[in-house]
């Protein structure tokens, strides 16, 4: 065996001291781990569906294409921005698929308890508008409620404020565009009102609000609301939306619960009713207070961690967009729904969702038959 | 082959460097749990001096866990995959605040926590 020469000792010497010896400094970092996935400034989400219905054919889509990039120009100064393509393809009709701008802010980290954010930015309500990536909720499809009573994805320009009070309390407070009531409806409520920061009117400022508590490990429960008069384009009306949400998320072990309720008021609907009829020829049966709500509980069958990872749900919901009528106006029972899902989500990567689900889904108006809807989607985050 | 006095030289360094495995000095460990969009505890108070291993697991995508104002910045690996480890220690009491370095979603730049290094000799329980 041929001898090491004192230099090579040296040299082997000297590495492992570099090597094991802790390195100088207040702080020091190690990781036990497997190797992780890389990811760079850019990163994302894609939400790929296909839902059958009985009775109607079988569709397959890409329902959302999603990128997410940010910058740090300084530790207390950083930079958001989210691209949506929904549905693959953009004709110029929100039907035939939608590029949007969901997020682009800019955020003045200044302290725990008070930050700074500006831009477009999502509406703090609800569980799902801002916690919407796919691996992070059941169901192939989000939740009825997360669609036709709060309007998920729910994003306008303007500015607020966010922080953490201590205690397990964090807050969110922004001054946004409000909506615009001449495209709300009767089957989805206020979702058409959504100005989606495209040239906002703001002669008036809707303002949204946020509280959330965690002090138990586990436990999230939030409260939400929203304020803003949306009739700037008929100046005669009132008309002022009031939104009131509570919501509760729980984990422990292998259980999983949340549920949600949220309440929109309309104020003025009836006259904001007969100046759409004067305006289209058709009254759009506007309600004066939509209402709606679901419970799900989920079970970690198997929870070896990815791939061997697998959530079986159920989930109530009931919504009604027709709620309370104004004066003078009679409800749609068709609008007056409830649904039962049930479903497993299988994660072959923490970051990676198969999702399955049957959807039946009921109207109170003895005219329109229950629906029974398959689903199957496929979603990831990278 | 190598000469007996090189050998004892190079056992000598080995020494020097620290103590050998198992022989690690004590520190207390803090587990803490990252998930869209919050870490658990959102609060760590230690005492200045003290050296603390802090020991973090997600339970759901990667997160990064960095302490701003120090050199502390881990990449926490998904569920599963193992957790990342800091070692930290200051000897001065003062706030730092950590918080998520690895975009993981809509709500990263909400996921924050705060490091409490207080004075020992003024301090109460933790």
């Amino acid at each position: 065996m041929k001898s090491l020469s004192l230099r090579q000792l040296a040299g082997i010497a000297c590495f492992w001291a570099i090597a094991i010896a802790p390195a100088s400094g207040a702080a020091q970092t190690a990781a036990a781990a497997e190797p992780t996935s890389s990811t760079g400034p850019l990163s994302g989400y894609m939400d790929f569906h296909f839902n059958k219905a009985d009775g109607e054919p079988g569709v397959l889509d890409f329902h959302r294409f999603v990128l997410l990039v940010n910058h740090t120009f300084s530790p207390k100064l950083r930079f958001v921005g989210e691209i949506e393509l929904e549905h693959a393809l953009v004709e110029g009709l929100e039907e035939a698929g939608e590029l949007e701008l969901e997020q682009a802010y800019l955020d003045f980290l200044l302290s725990r308890q008070f930050n700074v954010r500006a831009g477009m930015v999502l509406v703090p309500i609800g569980i799902i508008n801002e916690r919407h990536e796919p691996p992070v909720f059941n169901g192939v499809e989000r939740p009825f409620v997360d669609t036709v009573i709060v309007p998920t994805t729910w994003f306008e320009v303007g500015a607020g404020v966010h922080g953490e009070l201590g205690q397990g309390l964090r807050y969110r407070a922004y001054a946004l565009a409000p909506l615009d009531a001449l495209e709300f409806d009767a089957e989805e409520g206020i979702r058409g009102g959504r100005q989606k920061g495209s040239e906002s009117d703001v002669r008036n400022v809707a303002f949204a609000g946020r509280l959330e508590y965690r002090a138990v490990r586990g436990l999230t429960i939030g409260a939400s609301v929203w304020t803003g008069e949306s009739s700037f384009a008929t100046p005669r009306l009132d008309t002022t939306v009031n939104i009131g949400e509570i919501d509760a998320r729980y984990r422990r072990d292998r259980l999983e619960l949340r549920g949600q309720f949220a309440h929109v008021g309309i104020s003025d609907a009836a006259r904001l009713n007969d100046a759409l009829a004067r305006l289209t020829g058709v009254s759009p049966n506007i309600a004066r207070s939509l209402r709606g709500f679901y419970g799900e509980a989920g079970y970690r069958f198997w929870n070896a961690g990815a791939p061997r990872d697998l959530v079986g749900f159920v989930r109530y919901e009931n919504f009604d967009t027709q709620f309370r009528m104004p004066d003078g106006f009679l409800p749609l029972k068709e609008f007056d729904r409830d649904a039962w899902v049930v479903g497993l989500t299988h994660y072959p990567d923490p970051d990676v969702a198969v999702k399955f689900d049957y959807v039946r889904l009921r109207n109170q108006s003895g005219l329109l038959p229950t629906r029974h809807v398959l689903n199957a989607g496929l979603g990831w985050w990278f | 082959m190598i000469r007996l006095p090189l050998l004892v030289l190079l056992v000598l360094v080995i020494a020097m460097i620290g103590p050998a495995p198992g022989q690690a000095p004590t520190r207390r460990v803090i587990e803490v749990t990252a998930e869209r969009f919050e870490f658990w505890p959102t609060q760590i108070t230690i005492d200045s001096g003290e050296e603390v291993e802090i020991r973090i697991k997600s339970d759901d995508t990667s997160h990064g866990f960095r302490i701003v104002g120090a050199a502390t910045n881990v990449v926490i690996p998904k569920r599963g995959k193992g957790e990342a480890v800091a070692l930290f220690k200051a000897d001065q009491p003062g706030r730092y605040t950590f918080e998520c370095s690895r975009m993981c979603g809509a709500g990263h730049n909400f996921m924050r926590g705060v490091l409490i290094v207080r004075d020992p000799s003024a301090a109460g329980p933790r």
